[in-house]
């Protein structure tokens, strides 16, 4: 199976009030394509900081994230904007929508970034609302939508790109258990059908459980491999 | 991203916070109202200057005065020198026949005709007696003329009169009125009324050259002169000035030495053209002035630009930082910002130039049709393209450089921070 994200002996330390705090301590983690990964942790475990990192949202302080073949460090701040635009997709607790932008300009967003022409993007803005059951929401605005539907839009604006990983930081937590687990049977499905790579960070063991694999970080270390 | 969407993206944020914008774009308004409005009337008034000295005429004649060496604010007293002629309320250094002589010797100075001041009491045709003041016509001089023609140099019994003179001296019209007669009267050294009976000529628009009074002829100008002050002595032969005329071939650069050596003499000198462009550099001088004013509310509006641009970059931080994780280039995301600043700034100026081009007309109207009514073809107000285009540019390239520090700020957020929840 090919390994499309490897990273070796990560560290990261934050510089604050003239200390180095560690927030992560030599990860080695490689993530197959086409898997579900769950990052498990609690709250200040490093779990986020270790996926910003895989997202390149975030440079490590120390070891080695190759990414589809390439070593990161080797990449200039353009192929990073790029390779997330076209080859990640984000999933955020907080949603992160334009609550004044229609369902369809917060979904063509991505599109928007890559330079898409607008009739093409529209087109494909239009097919993925009817995949994640939007289609008669297209003109209505974000804020409007119920958090369920809100979250459903965020998977929506992940996948539009066709991404090979998709990144989803604890997509249930601002969301009612029942809208939860909708959102998470959606997101699987999804996965499955496209074949995409899935890294979920969560501190549900429920929804750990349905991944792959996974792992628990507890004070910038993976202590656990499931 | 595209420069469409990078476009609708910043108006949109224009209209998101529409007070704000507004306020703004009010005081950029401002700013460019005074601008624009100050360019225009400067260039109106500098085109009307252009064309008159465009129109003068008497081109190969200076203008020369003795130097005027005391200052009357000064605080130094000088030392009686009995060579020195003066004359006038700050006792102004005066031209004598020596001095004729002297300039007269200057190489390059073909001839030399003494300025003579004179000083009328009224004129009158019928009964009513008017107020008037003569000049000296300076030979070539182009003046526009309603009617008639200018004086002629050694014709001691002709005048012309400035066309505001035609209706109260009874003629019905400036062709009326040549080849009447009018009377002018003035004292003589011991104080006596002494009458002249002259002829009209012409009868001459009014313009920047001052052409307010009767123009007389260098002859009649002498004689009336000498008997204002042959029995007071030293004042016999004391004039205001004198007008050289020089070879017509003449380069600039020979024109320039030729007034370097007056000066070397101890002479002032002028160029008609340059004494129109006098009027013309004081005007601007107050223009320039009025200008800072418009640039110094410009630059408050600026500050203004990069306060709102700093609480539209504060909103929108979660957006900015979205933005960025989806993979938006910091340069898209500068010039979100930046375009944001620019459309400020490009309103304001619009609206600015605008406005200002509808109060010029009217009050260019106004002016023609009122104060300025004698001056043929000045337009007090003129907004050229290019001027127009400068101002309205000007001001774009100002409010992009007052946002280019916040678009920097936003493009630099590190979209971990900004969407920063754990």
């Amino acid at each position: 199976m090919k390994t499309i994200i490897q990273a070796t002996n990560i560290t990261r330390t934050y510089e604050s009030a003239g200390e180095d705090t560690p927030a992560l301590k030599e990860v080695t983690l490689s993530i197959n394509q086409g898997e579900s990964l769950a990052i498990v942790g609690k709250s200040g475990s490093g779990k986020s900081t270790l996926m910003h990192i895989l997202a390149t949202l975030d440079k490590p302080s120390g070891g080695e994230l190759v990414i589809d073949g390439k070593h990161t460090h080797a990449l200039s701040s353009s192929e990073f904007d790029n390779l997330r635009n076209k080859k990640f997709g984000f999933v955020f607790q907080q949603f992160f929508l334009n609550a004044r932008n229609t369902c369809l300009e917060n979904v063509i967003l991505p599109l928007n970034i890559m330079g898409m022409s607008p009739s093409e993007r529209n087109k494909r803005g239009r097919a993925m609302l009817e995949v994640v059951g939007l289609a008669a929401q297209e003109k209505q605005r974000a804020g409007e939508l119920s958090g369920g539907q809100k979250q459903r839009l965020c998977i929506a604006r992940a996948l539009i790109t066709k991404p090979e990983v998709i990144f989803a930081d604890e997509p249930t937590g601002n969301l009612d258990s029942e809208n939860g687990e909708h959102i998470i049977s959606l997101l699987f499905k999804l996965q499955k059908e496209e074949g995409i790579t899935l890294v979920i960070v969560t501190h549900d063991t429920d929804i750990a459980s349905l991944c792959d694999r996974s792992i628990t970080i507890k004070d910038g270390q993976i202590i656990k491999t499931l | 991203m595209r420069i469409l969407d990078i476009i609708k993206i910043s108006q949109s944020n224009l209209f998101r916070a529409k007070l704000r914008t507004f306020l703004t774009v009010a005081a950029v308004f401002i700013g460019a109202l005074t601008l624009s409005l100050t360019n225009g009337l400067g260039s109106g008034i500098k085109d009307y200057v252009n064309e008159q000295i465009g129109n003068v005429g008497a081109k190969d004649t200076l203008i020369v005065r003795a130097k005027q060496e005391i200052n009357p604010t000064s605080e130094e007293v000088r030392k009686y020198d009995p060579n020195r002629k003066t004359g006038g309320n700050f006792n102004m250094a005066l031209l004598g026949s020596n001095d004729i002589e002297k300039i007269k010797e200057i190489p390059g100075v073909v001839q030399v005709t003494p300025q003579y001041s004179v000083r009328l009491e009224y004129v009158f045709t019928d009964v009513d007696q008017y107020e008037a003041s003569a000049t000296q016509y300076i030979e070539g001089l182009t003046l526009a003329m309603l009617a008639g023609t200018t004086v002629q140099s050694d014709s001691t019994d002709t005048v012309t009169i400035p066309d505001k003179y035609v209706t109260p001296l009874g003629f019905n019209s400036p062709e009326d009125a040549v080849g009447k007669f009018l009377m002018i009267a003035f004292k003589d050294a011991a104080g006596k009324i002494t009458l002249k009976h002259l002829m009209i000529v012409g009868v001459q628009k009014q313009s920047l050259l001052g052409n307010s009074g009767l123009n007389i002829s260098g002859a009649l100008a002498k004689e009336i002169s000498l008997m204002q002050t042959s029995p007071i002595p030293g004042m016999t032969d004391s004039y205001q000035g004198a007008t050289a005329k020089y070879n017509p071939s003449f380069s600039a650069t020979q024109i320039t030495d030729l007034k370097q050596r007056l000066d070397q003499a101890g002479y002032s000198s002028q160029t008609i053209e340059e004494q129109i462009g006098t009027i013309g550099t004081v005007i601007n001088t107050i223009l320039i002035v009025l200008n800072v004013f418009g640039a110094i509310t410009l630059l408050a509006a600026t500050f203004g630009i990069v306060n709102t641009l700093l609480m539209s970059v504060n909103e929108r931080t979660s957006e900015i930082g979205l933005m960025k994780a989806l993979g938006a280039k910091r340069t898209t995301i500068f010039s979100i910002f930046a375009l944001e600043a620019a459309s400020i700034g490009f309103w304001g100026a619009l609206l600015g130039v605008g406005v200002s081009m509808g109060i010029g007309s009217i009050v260019s109207n106004i002016a023609t049709q009122t104060f300025l009514k004698s001056f043929v073809g000045f337009q007090l107000v003129s907004f050229p393209i290019v001027t127009s285009l400068a101002v309205l540019f000007g001001i774009i390239a100002l409010a992009f450089i007052a946002g280019a520090l916040p678009s920097l700020k936003a493009s630099k957020l590190d979209p971990i921070k900004a969407l920063r929840y754990e």
